[in-house]
């Protein structure tokens, strides 16, 4: 495995350095503070060729591997200070276009993916319920099937871009006698009768990334609606959550890439005491400690592009990556506020928001106990 | 029979017990309801003898009746083989 990335990895990377500074960082503060989603920021995406990433030309997208991706995601991170944004990117991307590229018909992936990567459709994901979180399989929305249709009825929990979002793919069971093994994923488009976006809820962090509540009510949509088989809506969800672990956590590098930076520009500038504060020791343990968290997160997620680009499983791998950058990036982004003294926990630096929307690391795509609890289990424990 | 058993085994034993004897695994050792196989480990059995053995299991055959073993998992193929 080799850790510099190749001359068109970085080219990609420096591309998206450069796009994310120059486009996505308008009016970040007030966005966070009020809750707005960026449609324009979406568009820029849309156009830099973000939101197909992994997707085929054929379909609209760029075609790119997955160590191209993550490189991406790099710099993506590194260069937007709207976090909430790239984490709607990453839902539409990881928990609804991928699954419809891999599992999808002909039929629905022509009629889906262009648009979802050209940034008309808004992509988002439903399988939490009110009752069903860590322990997602226990989901209660049932799927009935009546003769060439699907009837849906349930309640939807935590669904990241729900409230701007054009296409669901949901998780519904066909009888929850079967357990895991009736759990069956379909793509519902916005406007069928039935599904609604009812409760936005609000956040600590990611707040310029909008989530609701959506329920099912009679929800009845045609068979072709279904996304993979009957039953295997697990293998999908699983598919779905490690693409995202890994891409989400090259946002995080780029993030404490950017925050490392920053740090040890101002430690050299600031002074206190008639020098600069990077002279006291335990102010530089602080920009050390976060040089080595990113230096040992960083092969982490590179590992996982690495084995999945050669088709390998990662599960373990992934999980680990998971459990450990999110600790990294959260204990990062205080150590960044602390070096920044009183200046670090004002809005106005942007790393409060940073923490804010860190926190979230450990509870989405799996908390931090079901990463060990994976790991546990690919130990043989 | 003894083949599919023997395969059977054989995958399981590489993909979710590393390191175990192989005698630890019985053909009546309970698998699901001991945990060996969680969700996501059943259906990659499922997908596995699907492949293996050209048949198709359908959500409700996915279940503990058939998977909890790897006598039932063998008899399961055996009966969907002879149907086919
Ligand atoms: C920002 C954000 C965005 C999200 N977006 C989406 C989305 O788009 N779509 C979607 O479907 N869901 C989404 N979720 C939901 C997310 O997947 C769940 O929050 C997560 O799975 C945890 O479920 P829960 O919140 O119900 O917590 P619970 O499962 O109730 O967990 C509560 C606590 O118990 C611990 N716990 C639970 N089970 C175990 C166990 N077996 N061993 C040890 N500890 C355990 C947990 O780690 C946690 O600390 C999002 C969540 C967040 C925070």
């Amino acid at each position: 495995m080799d850790l510099e990335l190749t001359e068109e990895q970085q080219r990609l990377q420096d591309a998206a350095i450069e796009f994310a500074l120059s486009e996505l960082n308008d009016d970040v503060i007030r966005r966070d503070r009020e809750e707005v989603f960026s449609l324009a920021g979406w568009k820029k995406c849309a156009h830099f060729g973000a939101l197909g990433l992994p997707v085929p030309p054929g379909y609209g997208g760029m075609g790119l591997g997955i160590n191209e991706v993550i490189a991406v995601m790099e710099g993506l991170g590194y260069g937007t200070r709207d976090q909430g944004l790239l984490f709607s990117i990453n839902a539409h991307l990881w928990t609804n276009t991928l699954p419809i590229l891999t599992y999808g018909t002909e039929e629905q992936k022509q009629r889906y993916l262009p648009r979802l990567c050209n940034g008309e459709f808004i992509g988002a994901n439903a399988a939490s319920e009110p009752d069903a979180g860590s322990d997602v399989f226990a989901m209660r929305t049932r799927a009935e099937r009546r003769g060439d249709c699907y009837v849906l009825n349930g309640t939807k929990m935590f669904v990241s871009n729900a409230p701007v979002a054009n296409l669901f793919v949901v998780f519904a069971t066909l009888d929850v006698r079967l357990g895991p093994m009736g759990i069956t994923a379909f793509v519902i488009e916005r406007d069928t009768p039935g599904l609604k976006v009812t409760r936005a809820i609000e956040k600590m962090g990611l707040r310029t990334s909008p989530m609701a509540e959506v329920t099912l009510e009679d929800c009845m949509i045609p068979a072709a609606s279904r996304l993979g088989r009957e039953g295997r809506g697990v293998g999908i969800f699983e598919a779905s959550m490690e693409w995202e672990r890994g891409c989400i956590l090259a946002n995080y590098l780029g993030v404490m890439r950017r925050q490392l930076e920053s740090c040890i520009d101002y430690v050299r500038k600031r002074k206190q005491f008639g020098q600069a504060i990077g002279k006291f020791q335990s102010v530089a343990n602080r920009v050390v400690d976060m040089k080595v968290r990113l230096d040992t997160c960083r092969p982490l997620v590179y590992r996982i592009g690495w084995l999945k680009g050669q088709n390998r499983p990662a599960t373990l791998e992934a999980a680990v990556a998971k459990l450990y950058v999110a600790q990294s990036l959260i204990a990062s982004c205080q150590d960044a506020i602390q070096i920044f003294g009183g200046y670090g926990y004002m809005t106005e630096q942007g790393l409060e928001r940073d923490l804010r929307d860190a926190i979230a690391s450990t509870l989405y795509s799996g908390t931090s106990e079901i990463q060990r609890n994976l790991i546990a289990k690919g130990l043989g424990l | 029979m003894d083949n599919i058993k023997e395969e059977i085994r054989q995958y399981i034993l590489s993909e979710f017990l590393p390191g175990e004897t192989p005698a630890n695994l019985q053909d009546d050792t309970l698998l699901r309801t001991s945990g060996v196989l969680d969700s996501v480990g059943t259906l990659r059995v499922v997908s596995f003898v699907e492949e293996r053995y050209g048949i198709e299991v359908e959500a409700h055959e996915a279940g503990v009746e058939n998977f909890d073993s790897i006598a039932a998992i063998a008899a399961f193929v055996q009966s969907k083989k002879a149907l086919a």
